[in-house]
């Protein structure tokens, strides 16, 4: 794993890493983010940049994470000291906040009943609205969250994050065809995307796991995947996982003439899966012997993903023998 | 003409201390100063309403659509095609529904298009009050000015208007001579004496690096540029000229056209031969 960094912090934060982001509060909180001269003096020799405060940020969800409340405390005063607290995104901070102190569901409440009246004086304050929605799902009113969603998204549909979390909503309830239909919107916006390409194949995988038309969506948008990232061991997995159940179906069929124009997808050629999964077992091999064999820290794959396809390559053996 | 005669002119070394210098000084303390005032005199961005937001992301989800078209299976791409074309073309998304077909208002009597052009204004006022000031400070104070003994006849004779204040260390082509001596009449002085109301141009338009060294790369110290480029705000993608009922139908038109190819079909075929290859 890269080393980590409050300024570009990794998309995908593993508690460990969150926790060495948040000691880095003690270094951070020791200097002054502004200058302590006075007024006009202070404007010309002030050392704060931009990224000061994209680390306070950072910092501060980092903080919040791992339970270092004071220093969230600290880097929140100072941020409001610096942008005003009717700051949009100050807002947004400050209910974070308020949401990573809170008890029990009562407290959410409150929360939330603070971010009505936010968003009743603004509901352009789109950050705000996806913390009531974040509020919202930590109650467990999936419901409701969903609904506040889909007006997010019928406002505001080039936003990327919204439509995938929509997805996640919906596929939690079991709607798979809206779960796809959302992320198709992800795809929509960022065709290369390859992890979105692995996620809409999930869902296809997940819809219905033993129907023809379904497993070759998965297949291909796993293939894309691995198209556009060839070390990418999700998609190799699942590119070996959709294979296995897609031969057995492939073949049976292959012997009875499909009507194939009832589908709008032809399903894929015997052979290329056949071929599609001997080239996925043998990268996940790869995969997992070259992790093993480098320093883990490295290799830049996360150990449950190893384990979880080690494990998947060796029921595959035990089944053969 | 043998040999051109290498001309020397005494100045007073007290020049360069008091009219160099003070020129300098006072043009990079203005920008400055004009930096922070504009900072003063922005106005906060207006808010956009939602239903403008609406509007705006709706037409370019449209776009992102049609763009990106081949990611999807041919079903759900027909299905969006079918969704989107026809909510575009019965404006579905328009912020004013009711104004669809009525021609677009006067921009002048906008209050919104108003509001930019009160804040071009100020940007121009700030850039041309000080630029003003300083001329006449610098012809009240700088351009009388007699210089003690000069060796050359001209400088008799410059010395009533405006005196070379400085020479520069290369050599220059005589077309540099309105730009570097402005306000001396001669036709003889060599190029490379700088009067100093050329001094003040030079440092008017050549500051800029300067500033973007003290204020940081994004100032408003110098902002001819950047005047020009603000003269036409939001004249991209649904500025205010523009009627967004058109634009829908237009982008609706694009969908309606567009030819669909499937980046998925055959990808089995292709990931096998880039595997083996």
């Amino acid at each position: 794993m890269a080393h980590a960094n409050l300024l570009t912090p990794p998309a995908r934060i593993p508690p460990q890493t969150a926790l060495q982001l948040s000691q880095k509060a003690a270094l951070v909180l020791s200097s002054a983010p502004t200058s302590s001269l006075p007024w006009p003096l202070s404007l010309l020799f002030s050392r704060e940049t931009p990224e000061t405060w994209a680390i306070h940020e950072n910092l501060l969800l980092a903080a919040l994470r791992t339970g270092d409340d004071a220093a969230a405390r600290q880097i929140l005063d100072r941020l409001t000291t610096r942008f005003g607290a009717y700051n949009e995104r100050m807002i947004a901070l400050k209910g974070v906040y308020d949401e990573a102190l809170a008890k029990d569901d009562k407290d959410l409440e409150k929360v939330f009943n603070d971010y009505e009246k936010v968003l009743k004086d603004d509901p352009t304050n789109i950050s705000v609205r996806k913390r009531r929605i974040a509020v919202l799902k930590s109650l467990g009113r999936t419901a409701d969250a969903i609904t506040a969603l889909t007006v997010l998204v019928e406002n505001s549909p080039t936003d990327a994050e919204a439509w995938a979390e929509l997805s996640e909503l919906y596929a939690s309830t079991g709607a798979w065809g809206q779960a796809i239909f959302c992320l198709e919107e992800v795809l929509l916006m960022m065709p290369n995307a390859w992890s979105a390409h692995a996620q809409v194949a999930t869902l296809h995988y997940l819809s219905s796991s033993a129907s023809v038309p379904a497993l070759t969506l998965a297949l291909r948008h796993f293939a894309r995947a691995v198209e556009l990232n060839d070390s990418y061991l999700r998609g190799y997995y699942g590119l070996k996982l959709v294979s296995q159940k897609l031969l057995p179906l492939l073949s049976e069929s292959s012997g009875s003439k499909r009507n194939a124009d009832e589908d709008d997808v032809a399903p894929p050629k015997l052979q290329s899966v056949k071929k599609l999964e001997e080239i996925a077992t043998a990268k996940l091999g790869e995969i997992v012997r070259k992790y093993s064999a480098s320093k883990k820290s490295q290799s830049g794959y996360y150990e449950a993903e190893i384990i979880a396809a080690r494990e998947l390559l060796d029921r595959d053996g035990r089944s053969e023998r | 003409m043998g040999q051109p005669l290498v001309q020397t002119i005494h100045r007073d070394p007290a020049l360069f201390w008091w009219i160099l210098l003070p020129i300098t000084v006072v043009m990079v303390l203005t920008g400055i100063l004009r930096h922070y005032a504009m900072i003063l005199l922005q106005t906060a961005p207006k808010k956009q309403e939602l239903p403008k937001i609406r509007q705006q992301r709706a037409l370019v989800r449209g776009i992102n659509l049609r763009g990106n078209a081949n990611v999807l299976s041919p079903a759900s791409f027909q299905a969006r095609k079918a969704y989107m074309v026809s909510a575009f073309q019965e404006g579905k998304f328009l912020a004013e529904p009711d104004a669809r077909g009525k021609p677009r208002p006067n921009p002048m009597s906008d209050p919104a298009a108003m509001e930019g052009m009160m804040g071009m204004m100020k940007g121009n006022m700030a850039m041309m009050i000080p630029q003003t000031l300083i001329m006449g400070w610098i012809n009240a104070f700088f351009s009388g000015f007699v210089i003690t003994p000069c060796s050359l006849a001209i400088s008799r004779h410059l010395a009533n208007r405006c005196c070379p204040t400085v020479k520069l260390p290369f050599p220059l082509t005589p077309q540099f001579k309105s730009m570097l001596q402005s306000g001396v009449g001669t036709r003889d002085l060599d190029v490379r004496w700088v009067s100093s109301l050329s001094w003040y141009f030079l440092t008017l338009f050549g500051l800029q690096p300067v500033y973007n060294f003290i204020l940081g790369s994004n100032n408003s110290a110098n902002n001819v540029t950047q005047q020009m480029a603000m003269a036409n705000p939001g004249a991209g993608l649904m500025g205010p000229e523009q009627d967004p009922d058109k634009l829908f139908l237009s982008e609706a038109e694009n969908l309606e056209v567009l030819e669909h190819r499937w980046i998925l079909d055959g990808i089995e075929d292709r990931l096998i031969a880039k595997m083996a290859a």
